[in-house]
């Protein structure tokens, strides 16, 4: 090789691990930033790393995702292992056709695997409940729980499937190895098959053993894809948190997590390695030297009279694995719990840890992106909610459907602070399902220094003027409804002719490159930083983003002239809620005033309880040491003047709907 | 015989039906049935199928940009693997060891850190513009996130090391007799590179080829989260219809059993010309 | 000699149609050295694995000492195997290779498991290691030994355990021919220090012939004949046997009285009687019992086609009438020269005709390349355990 080369071959190499890890040295370095933004250096401090150690759900899903991992890896290594063996005792032509399909995981794009796996586990919950009724009728022994969801359990299952056919996969060629002979010897020796096993097979084959385990491992935890479909919603690994996190604002937390995990195995395999280079070393010179004390001892342990104490120590090893799972998911499960789905960044968390306090109720706290994908996991069987807050229509459709269970308003006293305008909402005439959790518009948030004028019509969002900076909300309702009121039509109308003719004006701007991106809560990291000029939210966000922007970001909130959206989102309890009484507890702890109030100061969004709005102002002005903006509180619970020109989403016919998703995923393509 | 565990493989066969061909075969009803919508009961239904031509441009911008990072990965990955295993033996573990490594920090992670990278307020824009080229060029930014290059980064950035790791463990266990006796029979280098040793590391190819493409074609988080929801891929249309928005896991099940089956007939025509999986996957 | 150990009744092994072992019939004395002798696929092999445990008959039974022990394991029964390709433990040791199964724990008069103290094992393996010549070596890694050394810990495993009989299967297939005539001479001296039964595989006759006690030589899943090395050799019982021990030129004949064979038209003086009168029958000559005479003198009259030098004699290679015979002489005789043989009545063995008849015994093909041929045959044992490939058969 000329010398030239190996430098020109080595610059490749190196760049092209530059290319791999700067990102993630990036990631690193503001995981130490003093402020809460990933671009712009703040000065140094541990803040995220305190803050990572404090913030729940990351930790949790943390010691998930490690858990499952784990799992998975012991339980597909063993599995694989005694499979690969059996394999390899069957004829050939058998074998290759189960190798086959045990290719067949490993082919299989990600989704694929999730999606049917996800198909397969409500399947069977189906089956399940049957059998459970029919069983628990004919007999009141046992009773089989009839409702099972996705949850850990099911993601577990998921995991060792795909992770058994890497473990086959390494296993399978030490087997091929094998002098075949060795465990004829061995027997011939005096053992069982077992001792042979233990004895011969096991030390020749734990090269593959080791690297397919490793495989899992790596599998598991890097996977997020079948992880996000099996696992329903009572359970995030970390990458479905940070998933779920990207969608609204991503905090440094993250960035310190991931730094984290990276040390760690960073640690581990220079470790690993500079033990193999020490090993090799000691080949290359031949050296014979005496034992070291380490060496010393493990020889020593490994001699017969220490078996006892060997058989000990691995007893005691398996027994407080075993304790410490039972203990984990034992401490999780005997305490009383409420499971709670609400959206993104809607709820002063201190009320959660303050809720358990008092009642001693944990809450498990989820989020959903939208109504319709709410939707979607309550009819996918992945959700074991009791306590859900969608917004006005859904809950009409909710109610259609026969999903929601009637509230014991008996138990929750403080309905009674809930504003009678908030009340018998055409969603819920009766008021026998829902109590208001929170209300408020929908307009355009724009920021000023990009726009350059003042917007007062829907028009914007489709104006040549503004393209590629304008953020198309993603979510078929909403973004319809603004071309609808623009349109001059009603948000409700169920005319075929008129929703395709907003949607022509969506498509149309779609097509000529206005929007930058279809987004959700992305939109709080767009608009702050400066990101997008235009966007379509509520005015709760808009008031959030306002306190989060930027330096030199000016953004404004307006609802145009031609009208508005509002909304109510209220709490309601699901049918068959495995903890109705909780979610009582729950929905009045939430209903209090103290609760609003603290809220509504912490997501901006008005709340419908009478002496909340009223006390509000000075609440505020006591805790921040200022005056409460009148005019941003307006845009929070703008006045009825500002609410008669806006329409409240009803429930669509299913005809509409259908045609409403049609047309939506038409948008993409 | 005495001595067979044929019985060993027994709760795994139970167990690959179970989990593997039986949920196929679910989305396979899935996929040719509907739900009536007033009972739930399910009808057979051929119209998933016939309806997906309105999602031709998303199966043929999935299927273009996983091409498209699946060869970029090719460039960028044979040479790498080539010159890795020239190396000695301590550069060589090394270099392994560093491309493994980012696969223990979970992808998302990974692709999350490219988010603020290419922002139009992120590091590169900011870059830009302290070294003037945004002043040059007039503009305020350069347009980065949410295109389909963003896309194919993310993808390319994502699983470059699955290209890499076959291919580099087929070239480094090449017989190096070989190599001297094609040089022996009077072949220069670049005539023993492309007869003897690119041919012989063309299982590691295949094989890499298929690691990167299947997940590049099916990925719906990485197009979600650097192609700004606009480019709507394969992925993004599945779970759409399942966890996202638009609910039918009938028509979800159809656009995966298509996806699928499409994938598989790449893979069985590729595997045509060698064959390399078994490689790739062991450490 | 002493009593019967060991005794195969009916022993048949069959895969679907394919039958590898036809109702062999069999008994082995105790300390006695047996060979299974024969080619590729005659089932010696599977023979040895049924004695072994490792293989259950289709039907027919295995007696050891007198008890079905059909199906007892392996791990239970008091026979040792040294394997082909000896199957050392590759992450053990010399010393634990042979201590392997002696800490294996045995159950006792009353059933209690018990385990033989670190002492003894530690005594009883020095021992084994001192009697194969292996002191000093017990800390090495087995890979690190030679061919012959791994032969001999294979041995001292099998040895240790004190086994009643010791099964060896092809164990010097894989050495070279100097290291082979001389593990052969350590076999049988260790067999008869330890005074136990081996019985032992190969498809090398002259192995066979210089070890033995007795030589079971098979074909084709049938025993051919049993006796000793000097029955087997003097008095073959087919054409096959003739052939496969030794050289034999096999030339068709008549049997025209009690000591009276025409070959070639030509009455020959024998030893043999109690055939038919002009029954055919298979004519075995052996190369060395052939004099060259005189053209005028011989019994037979032909010409040399070609000569080989091989140190002690000359391979001769002589056409009488179209048959070749190989003669193996001291006498040199040039290329297309004419002779004349002459066989004593004790020179000559005829046999009845069997399926092998015709087979086997002429030299017009002979070369080099035909003995060489025949030691690169596989080690037997190759064909009968890849019918499926698992690693445990």
């Amino acid at each position: 090789m000329k010398k030239q080369n190996r430098i020109g071959s080595r610059l490749f190499i190196g760049l092209t691990f530059l290319f791999l890890y700067l990102p993630i040295f990036l990631l690193i370095v503001f995981s130490f930033n003093a402020g809460e933004s990933s671009t712009v250096w703040q000065g140094f401090s541990l803040d995220w790393y305190r803050a990572l150690f404090q913030n729940r759900l990351i930790m949790e899903s943390l010691y998930t995702t490690l858990l499952v991992s784990l799992l998975a890896t012991v339980i597909s290594t063993a599995a694989g292992t005694f499979a690969a063996i059996g394999l390899y005792a069957l004829s050939k032509r058998k074998r290759d056709a189960l190798l086959v399909v045990n290719d067949i995981p490993m082919m299989n794009a990600d989704i694929v695997t999730g999606v049917s796996l996800c198909l397969f586990f409500v399947a069977f919950f189906q089956g399940w409940g049957a059998f459970a009724k029919w069983f628990n009728g004919i007999q009141g022994v046992v009773e089989l729980p009839e409702r099972l969801v996705l949850g850990f359990s099911t993601m577990l299952l998921a995991h060792i499937a795909f992770n058994i056919p890497y473990v086959i996969l390494n296993v399978a060629p030490k087997l091929r190895q094998m002098d075949r002979n060795l465990v004829d010897a061995a027997q011939d020796l005096g053992c069982t098959w077992m001792q042979a096993f233990w004895k011969v097979i096991l030390p020749e084959i734990k090269p593959g053993i080791v690297s397919g385990a490793l495989i899992a491992f790596t599998m598991s935890i890097d996977d997020f894809v079948i992880s996000y479909f099996t696992a329903g919603s009572a359970t995030s690994t970390l990458a479905m948190r940070i998933y779920s996190m990207t969608k609204k604002r991503i905090t440094p937390e993250v960035n310190a997590v991931s730094t984290l995990l990276f040390l760690s195995v960073l640690v581990l395999l220079v470790l690993n390695n500079v033990r193999e280079l020490r090993q090799e070393r000691r080949a290359d010179r031949q050296e014979i030297r005496e034992p070291s004390f380490f060496e010393k001892l493990s020889m020593k342990f490994n001699q017969p009279a220490f078996r006892w104490v060997r058989r000990g120590l691995a007893g005691a090893m398996a027994c407080a694995f075993l304790a410490a799972v039972v203990l984990l998911t034992g401490a999780t499960s005997s305490q009383p719990v409420v499971n709670v789905c609400s959206w993104g960044e809607y709820i002063d968390e201190d009320l959660i840890t303050q809720f358990e306090d008092e009642t001693g109720i944990r809450v498990n706290y989820q989020t959903a992106e939208s109504n319709e994908a709410l939707y979607s996991l309550l009819k996918n069987g992945g959700a074991d909610y009791d306590v859900i807050v969608p917004s006005d229509y859904m809950i009409a459709q909710l109610l259609e459907e026969g999903m929601l269970e009637e509230l014991d308003y008996s138990r929750i006293p403080n309905f009674e602070k809930i504003d009678p305008r908030f009340r018998n909402l055409p969603y819920d005439p009766e008021n026998k399902y829902t109590v208001p959790y929170t209300w408020g518009t929908l307009g355009i948030i724009y920021n000023a220094g990009m726009v350059g004028e003042e917007l007062d019509s829907w028009g914007a969002l489709y104006d040549d003027a503004y393209a590629g900076s304008v953020l198309l909300i993603n979510n078929s309702r909403d973004a319809l409804a603004a071309a609808l009121i623009h349109l001059g039509y009603s948000v409700n109308t169920t005319d075929e002719g008129e929703i395709r003719e907003a949607f022509a004006l969506v498509a149309d701007a779609n097509r000529r490159g206005v929007f930058q991106g279809r987004v959700m809560d992305q939109v709080f990291q767009k608009m702050e930083g400066g990101n997008a000029a235009i966007a379509t939210y509520y005015a709760g966000d808009y008031l959030s983003m306002v306190d989060n922007a930027a330096e030199g970001v000016d953004l404004r909130y307006v609802i145009p002239e031609e009208g508005g959206n509002w909304f109510v989102d209220a709490m309601c309890v699901l049918k068959d809620a495995p903890h109705y009484d909780n979610a009582m507890a729950w929905i009045n702890f939430i209903a209090s005033t103290e609760a609003n109030l603290a809220n509504m100061d912490y997501i901006w969004y008005a709340s419908p309880n009478t002496e909340a709005l009223e006390q509000y102002p000075a609440y505020y002005e006591e805790n921040e040491g200022e005056p409460l903006d009148m005019e941003l509180y307006e845009i929070m619970a703008p006045p009825a003047s500002v609410l008669e020109r806006c329409e409240m989403y009803a429930v669509l016919p299913l005809e509409t709907r259908a045609l409403y998703n049609d047309l939506w995923i038409q948008l993409g393509t | 015989m005495r001595n067979k565990r044929s019985w060993f493989a027994v709760p795994y066969v139970i167990w690959m039906a179970l989990f593997v061909v039986i949920p196929i075969v679910i989305m396979a009803v899935y996929a040719v049935t509907t739900a009536d919508p007033a009972t739930g009961q399910f009808q057979l239904t051929g119209a998933n199928f016939t309806g997906m031509g309105l999602y031709l441009s998303v199966f043929l911008r999935s299927f273009w940009l996983a091409v498209v990072a699946t060869l970029v990965c090719l460039l960028i990955g044979y040479p790498v693997s080539y010159w890795m295993a020239k190396e000695g033996p301590r550069f060589q573990r090394l270099a392994m060891a560093l491309i493994m490594l980012p696969m223990w920090m979970n992808f998302l992670l990974r692709t999350y850190s490219w988010m603020s990278i290419l922002e139009n307020n992120g590091l590169l824009n900011q870059l830009f513009r302290a070294v003037g080229l945004l002043d040059l060029l007039a503009v305020d930014h350069i347009q980065m996130i949410g295109t389909p290059g963003a896309v194919v980064l993310g993808m390319v950035y994502n699983y470059l090391p699955f290209m890499i790791l076959p291919i580099y463990s087929v070239i480094v266990k090449l017989d190096g007799s070989l190599i001297e006796a094609a040089r022996d029979l009077g072949a220069d280098g670049v005539r023993v590179f492309r007869r003897v040793i690119f041919p012989l590391s063309l299982p590691g190819i295949l094989s890499g080829v298929t690691m990167v493409f299947v997940p590049s074609v099916s990925t719906f988080a990485i197009s979600s989260l650097l192609g700004g929801g606009k480019q709507t891929m394969l992925g993004d249309l599945i779970e759409l219809q399942f966890l996202g928005g638009a609910y039918n896991p009938h028509l979800g099940a159809a656009i995966s059993m298509v996806m699928m089956v499409i994938v598989v007939v790449c893979m069985v025509v590729m595997n045509h010309f060698g064959e390399g999986e078994e490689q790739a996957v062991m450490l | 000699m002493s009593k019967e150990l060991i005794r195969l009744r009916d022993c048949v092994m069959s895969y679907g149609d394919e039958v590898v072992l036809d109702h062999i019939n069999l008994y082995i004395n105790d300390k006695e050295f047996l060979t299974l002798l024969g080619p590729s696929g005659c089932g010696k092999t599977t023979t040895l694995r049924i004695i072994g445990g490792f293989l259950s008959p289709t039907a027919g039974d295995v007696l050891f000492d007198g008890v079905r022990i059909n199906d007892v394991p392996p791990h239970q029964r008091t026979v040792n195997t040294v394997f082909q390709r000896y199957a050392l433990f590759p992450h053990l040791n010399v010393f634990e290779n042979v201590a392997f199964g002696l800490r294996i724990p045995k159950a006792d008069a009353s059933g209690r498991k018990v385990k033989l103290p670190e002492r003894e094992i530690h005594d009883r393996v020095m021992e084994m290691l001192e009697v194969v010549n292996l002191k000093g070596f017990e800390k090495r890694p087995v890979s690190a030994l030679s061919g012959g050394q791994q032969q001999r810990v294979a041995i001292a495993r099998a040895l240790v355990n004190r086994p009643k009989v010791l099964l060896l299967d092809e164990p010097l297939g894989a050495l070279d021919m100097r290291l082979r005539k001389d593990m052969q001479n350590e076999l049988k001296r260790i067999q008869q220090e330890m005074e136990i039964t081996f019985i032992y595989v190969t498809h090398d006759q002259e192995e066979a012939l210089a070890m033995s006690d007795t030589v079971v030589v098979m074909d084709g899943g049938r025993i051919q004949q049993i006796g000793t090395p000097e029955d087997i050799y003097n008095e073959p019982k087919n054409a096959f046997v003739a052939d496969f021990i030794g050289e034999s030129n096999i030339i068709d004949g008549v049997m025209r009285a009690d000591g009276v064979v025409e070959i070639f038209n030509r009455k020959f003086q024998c030893l043999d009687k109690g055939f038919d009168k002009d029954e055919p029958v298979d004519v075995v000559i052996r190369p060395e019992d052939v004099d060259i005479v005189d053209e005028a003198a011989g019994q037979l009259r032909g010409t040399v086609t070609s000569v080989t030098f091989k140190g002690v004699h000359y391979d001769t290679i002589v056409d009488f009438y179209g048959f070749k015979w190989l003669i193996q002489t001291t006498d040199y005789c040039p290329v297309d020269s004419r002779i004349g043989i002459k066989i004593d009545p004790d020179g000559i063995h005829v046999m009845k005709k069997s399926q092998y008849s015709g087979m086997f015994g002429d030299y017009s093909s002979y070369s080099e390349e035909y003995e060489e041929l025949d030691a690169a045959v596989p080690e037997d044992g190759e064909e009968d355990d890849s019918r499926e490939g698992g690693y445990e058969e």
